[in-house]
């Protein structure tokens, strides 16, 4: 009997895999460049992980639902294989059934003012087409929208008994709200524990965060070569690829760490060699979102082609590489609470006060001799779009341009690629740039 | 849908929703007191009114615009703190002596942000962090936050908040709840003697005056109100539901068209007074702690409650025999979207029917209202 007989739920996640199937092969074809190399390494650690919650539905045995800003390395310390609901529209938006979803949603009913992505994720667990795990952790940040999914979630006919746990984020980011977090962890962990009957063992999860140590590191170092000009790569490749290494795909493995080193070597060759992703680098941009996922191709490759325009730095290629402090139990607790309330990607900046934004804003412009800021401002976050006058003057006092797109990031009918093309174009001109 | 209401008491909380600074507040401000304004519900009053202060639930009354506040928020945001922050902007709140937030939205946590920076004059203004769940540690979490808020206030406004004067002003805040509960109790009736939107009224112009004074006020209306019945020629009884609605006039569109207004779950109605603070406890943050984050009916800004605020909504319709019931929802606002679409499914398996509108938060043209109220009491009115 088919997997989809016996878990209708998994339909989706099968078309997804072999999307990525499909995707990998198209990537072979170009294995000369050493670029695609990765991308292909990339894709089969992501095709790895498939396989394992796959084999987990099949064969009955552990797995979460969970986030990368949940302390990945405590799962792979675990061996429990983890999915995001959130993964389409994260990791997976290129899917060409994307805008058919996105109607699906709409006309269950939840409008089309909501963000996309917690639209979509909202449509497939209703819908039965998310795979229903042995133990669910729900988020309960950066934004509005993530907890409001989660409630669904909980609610829902068939997910109903499933055993979930949603750690709860603190405001701000001081020492009490970083012990307030580490004990919502270590409430985790025993929750995960009783429903998986997997033990943490506190070696393995040194041994795992080492690992993830060393895979930020690396990390940390590849983007002190994008500072060189040319920048050695652009949208192509840095930003979502090390995220979904280092958080989703292989948070803490040495498989993770060797990938690492290879991106740093592809990215050292192309600094000594003086070249970047276009032949002339004319504009250097902070794109200080997530990609536009659902329309990247008809978009990213213009802003190179077109204006020598390229993206130097974006929302999920840095945040500080804090370091975890193995020593002492305690010190390790502490670390996974900073590293993920504190640092992970978009909860940093979205889940507190204004200022993560601006500071990151002014690192950044600084470190990366950008010259211009792009704030997407995309549909779902309203927290954003609501911080859009202080960004606009850290931008001024920084002296570097500013621009406001208003998009959706996964629905290209919001604001058209065409139309947000012209609305740089013009700004671009009126700027002098390029 | 007129009531007999002629009483001065209720023409004083009619005014008092009608502006910011209404004459209570001016009186009080004579005499040398100071006023802070709070953003959202789950700020404790209670802390406020100890430190001798007067609470003022902030609203946008009297905006007719966004023109400043657009530069800093976006189409996209809820149209409450663009009103809000517009007033700010141009100096409308300057009768106040500090602010209070919370990062109970994604929109309304960033007039922090933009208030803390483009509204200088403002020498108090404080967010408290507000967690996301109902369990023992943020319950402990948020009892930490009220003791630190305690401390600024004290620190700032030179006094002393002891343990003593807080219980006092819990006893004080719990009695408005009770004479609260009081004239919804009166709505109950067949004939109510009083409207949905005068209830509004009433519920509005209580976070906009001092404690003592508004429970005397209400005393008042409520001994006016005494073995008064109303016209009781309603087409159908109306429970409302959503977030933040603080503007008598929308409700009377509704009830012009014959929908009488009984009860709801809203902001400015059950949910803050339907549950009183438990007395019975020694350390008054503590019971403060509970009462806001745990005790009190939820809204969707907490998770995991949602099956309990179903049930609390569909309990509260059959209590006050209601007919149906119309969630309404600002613009934008993503908590009471979900919360909506969750609720229509459980009213629909618990066979009430539902309405749900969207509205902005200044009530503009009000045909669209009009139409979609006729047509909902078509289907469900005598
Ligand atoms: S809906 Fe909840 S979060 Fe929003 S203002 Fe009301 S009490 Fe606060
Ligand atoms: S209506 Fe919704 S978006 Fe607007 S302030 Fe209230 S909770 Fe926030």
């Amino acid at each position: 009997m088919a997997l989809v007989d016996k878990h209708p739920e998994m339909v989706r996640y099968i078309s997804e895999l072999e999307w990525f199937k499909f995707l990998r092969e198209q990537t072979v074809a170009l294995i000369e460049i050493p670029e695609m190399q990765l991308q292909v390494k990339t894709l089969d650690s992501l095709l790895s992980m498939y396989g394992r919650i796959i084999d987990a539905v099949e064969n009955n045995k552990p797995f979460l639902a969970s986030y990368y800003c949940l302390a990945p390395e405590l799962y792979t310390a675990m061996d429990l294989p983890y999915y995001m609901v959130m993964q389409t529209p994260f990791l997976a938006s290129s899917v060409p059934y994307l805008l058919k979803d996105i109607d699906a949603a709409e006309e269950m009913g939840l409008g089309n003012d909501l963000c996309t992505a917690i639209r979509l994720s909202i449509y497939y667990v209703e819908a039965n087409l998310s795979p229903l795990p042995t133990c669910a952790l729900n988020l309960l940040y950066p934004c509005d929208g993530a907890p409001l999914l989660h409630e669904v979630i909980k609610r829902n006919q068939r997910w109903r008994n499933i055993p979930m746990f949603a750690p709860d984020p603190p405001y701000y980011m001081d020492e009490r709200s970083l012990n307030y977090f580490a004990g919502e962890l270590r409430n985790m962990v025993k929750f995960i524990e009783k429903h998986t009957h997997r033990k943490l063992d506190l070696d393995k999860l040194k041994e795992t965060i080492e690992c993830s140590n060393q895979m930020f590191r690396l990390w940390d170092e590849y983007n002190q070569l994008r500072r060189n000009v040319p920048s050695p790569h652009g949208w192509g490749i840095g930003g979502p690829q090390c995220f979904s290494q280092a958080w989703v795909y292989q948070a803490g493995t040495p498989e993770g760490v060797d990938w690492f080193k290879k991106l740093v070597e592809i990215a050292e060759l192309n600094v000594k060699a003086g070249v970047g992703p276009v032949p002339q680098e004319k504009i250097r941009l902070f794109w200080f979102d997530l990609l536009p996922f659902g329309w990247v191709f008809e978009f990213l490759p213009w802003l190179e082609s077109e204006w020598g325009a390229v993206m130097v730095m974006d929302m999920f290629a840095n945040f500080p590489y804090t370091m975890i402090d193995t020593s002492s139990e305690e010190k390790m607790w502490l670390g996974l609470a900073k590293r993920n309330l504190f640092d992970s990607p978009m909860v940093r900046q979205a889940r507190g006060v204004a200022d993560n934004f601006a500071n990151d804003i002014r690192r950044i412009v600084k470190d990366y001799k950008i010259d211009v800021v792009i704030w997407p401002g995309h549909m779902g976050h309203k927290d954003g779009s609501a911080t859009v006058g202080i960004m606009r003057e850290t931008c001024r006092d920084l002296n570097v341009p500013f621009i406001h797109l208003g998009l959706d990031l996964f629905d290209k009918r919001y604001s058209t690629p065409d139309q947000i093309k012209d609305k740089i174009s013009q700004f671009f001109r009126a700027m002098g740039l390029g | 849908m007129e009531t007999p209401i002629k009483s001065k008491v209720f023409e004083q909380f009619n005014e008092a929703t009608k502006t910011l600074l209404n004459p209570v507040l001016q009186d009080w401000k004579k005499q040398g007191g100071k006023i802070i304004g709070y953003f959202c519900s789950t700020v404790p009053e209670e802390l406020i009114t100890a430190a001798g202060l007067t609470s003022f639930r902030m609203r946008a009354t009297g905006s007719t615009s966004t023109e400043m506040s657009d530069a800093f928020f976006s189409s996209i945001n809820c149209s409450f703190p663009r009103h809000c922050f517009n007033l700010a902007l141009t100096g409308e709140f300057k009768f106040l002596d500090g602010v209070v937030c919370v990062n109970s939205c994604d929109h309304v946590r960033r007039i922090y942000d933009n208030w803390k920076r483009f509204v200088p004059d403002t020498q108090f203004i404080e967010v408290m962090s507000l967690p996301r769940k109902t369990d023992p540690p943020q319950i402990a979490w948020y009892r930490d936050e009220i003791n630190l808020l305690r401390e600024k206030l004290e620190k700032h406004f030179g006094v002393k908040i002891s343990d003593k004067t807080l219980w006092k002003a819990i006893k004080l805040h719990n009695e408005t709840r009770r004479l609260q509960k009081k004239l919804y109790e009166l709505r109950k009736k067949d004939k109510p003697p009083i409207t949905g939107s005068e209830t509004l009224a009433v519920m509005v112009a209580g976070t906009a005056m001092p404690k003592a004074q508004y429970n005397d006020m209400l005393r008042e209306l409520l001994d006016e109100l005494k073995g008064v019945e109303g016209p009781g020629d309603h087409r159908a009884r109306l429970m409302l539901v959503g977030g933040i609605l603080d503007d008598p006039a929308y409700v009377k569109v509704i009830e012009d068209q014959g929908g009488l207004v009984v009860t709801d779950s809203l902001c400015f109605g059950t949910r803050i007074m339907w549950v009183e603070v438990n007395e019975n406890i020694k350390d008054p943050a503590e019971a403060l702690a509970r009462y806001y984050v745990a005790e009190r009916p939820s809204c969707p800004r907490f998770y995991g409650e949602h099956d309990n605020r179903s049930n609390y909504v569909i309990n509260m319709c059959r209590e006050f025999k209601c007919d149906g019931i119309i969630g309404e929802r600002l613009m934008f606002c993503d908590s009471w979207l979900v919360e909506h679409y969750m609720l229509g499914q459980d009213l629909k398996a618990a066979g009430i029917p539902m309405l749900k509108l969207d509205r902005e938060y200044i009530t503009g043209g009000v045909g669209q209202l009009r139409t979609r109220a006729q047509a909902f009491l078509e289907t469900i009115g005598r």
